[in-house]
């Protein structure tokens, strides 16, 4: 049984890229092996240098979607605090305030005359 | 003085500066400039503790840098000495006993050399750090000899 894949351009063997990942494999932990042994791991040595201050959380500097518009939702935050409230999420409630607005302006535009 | 043997790279030299006037770090400059020119002896200033062996630390070390320093001290990787620069940084100076100095510098990270002087000269600098070289060398024995 051939494990070789000839194609026009070339060909493919699983067996010579798992004897090249064994090869990389020892390669690489040559490369550990070289290392500073007197690393120590779960101290301060492995966290980046920020000027001698504490790493913050990922969570912390995790530039997120909603900080771009951070100054527009903090300038009309009480607009926006009304409208979040009554933001449910329910199809049906949606479908309410537009018939009841649609009402509204119907009998303003309507009553009016 | 002794003879360099066992420590044959370059020395990577990290500077933290914890509420100097100035004038040390200044002179720490001088230190690199083509008069004394330390670079040429491999001595280097860098820019993250992580690549140093020697901290060079100024000045009398405020309570609110104290932790940093700390920190920046635990940061450099083994063998590593710590060289402090001037006599705020040695004693507390003038500034001895002030109640927002969490110094001397030997109260928050232990030191292997100390470089007294307001400020020190260029070549007493030097000095200490080649100080500084000897202990690195004698704490590399160690650690080869643990490592063996």
């Amino acid at each position: 049984m051939s494990f070789t894949l000839t194609t026009p351009s070339g060909f493919w063997n699983p067996l010579l890229w798992l004897v090249f990942l064994a090869l990389f494999g020892i390669i690489a932990y040559l490369i550990y092996s070289q290392g500073n042994p007197s690393y120590k791991k779960d101290t301060e040595q492995i966290k980046p240098y920020l000027s001698g201050n504490p790493e913050p959380t990922k969570e912390k500097i995790q530039v997120k979607a909603g900080d771009i518009y951070w100054g527009f939702i903090e300038a009309l935050k009480g607009y926006y605090k009304v409208l979040q409230a009554i933001h449910t999420g329910d199809m049906r409630d949606y479908i309410l305030w537009y018939l009841g607005v649609g009402a509204i302006i119907t009998f303003i535009l309507i009553g009016g005359v | 003085m002794g003879k360099l043997t066992n420590f044959k790279r370059s020395l990577w030299v990290f500077h933290a500066s914890g509420g100097s006037c100035n004038a040390c770090d200044i002179e720490i400059v001088a230190v690199l400039t083509p008069r004394y020119d330390a670079e040429r002896f491999g001595i280097k200033l860098v820019g993250s503790p992580r690549h140093a062996d020697v901290l060079l630390v100024t000045g009398a070390i405020p309570r609110d840098f104290a932790d940093k320093l700390r920190r920046i001290y635990e940061q450099m990787p083994d063998p590593k000495a710590v060289v402090v620069i001037g006599n705020c940084g040695t004693t507390g100076g003038v500034f001895y006993d002030s109640y927002n100095i969490a110094g001397p510098i030997d109260e928050v990270i232990p030191v292997d050399v100390y470089v007294p002087g307001c400020p020190p000269r260029p070549e007493a600098i030097i000095d200490g750090i080649v100080k500084a070289w000897l202990k690195i060398e004698k704490l590399e024995k160690e650690l080869e000899g643990k490592k063996e």
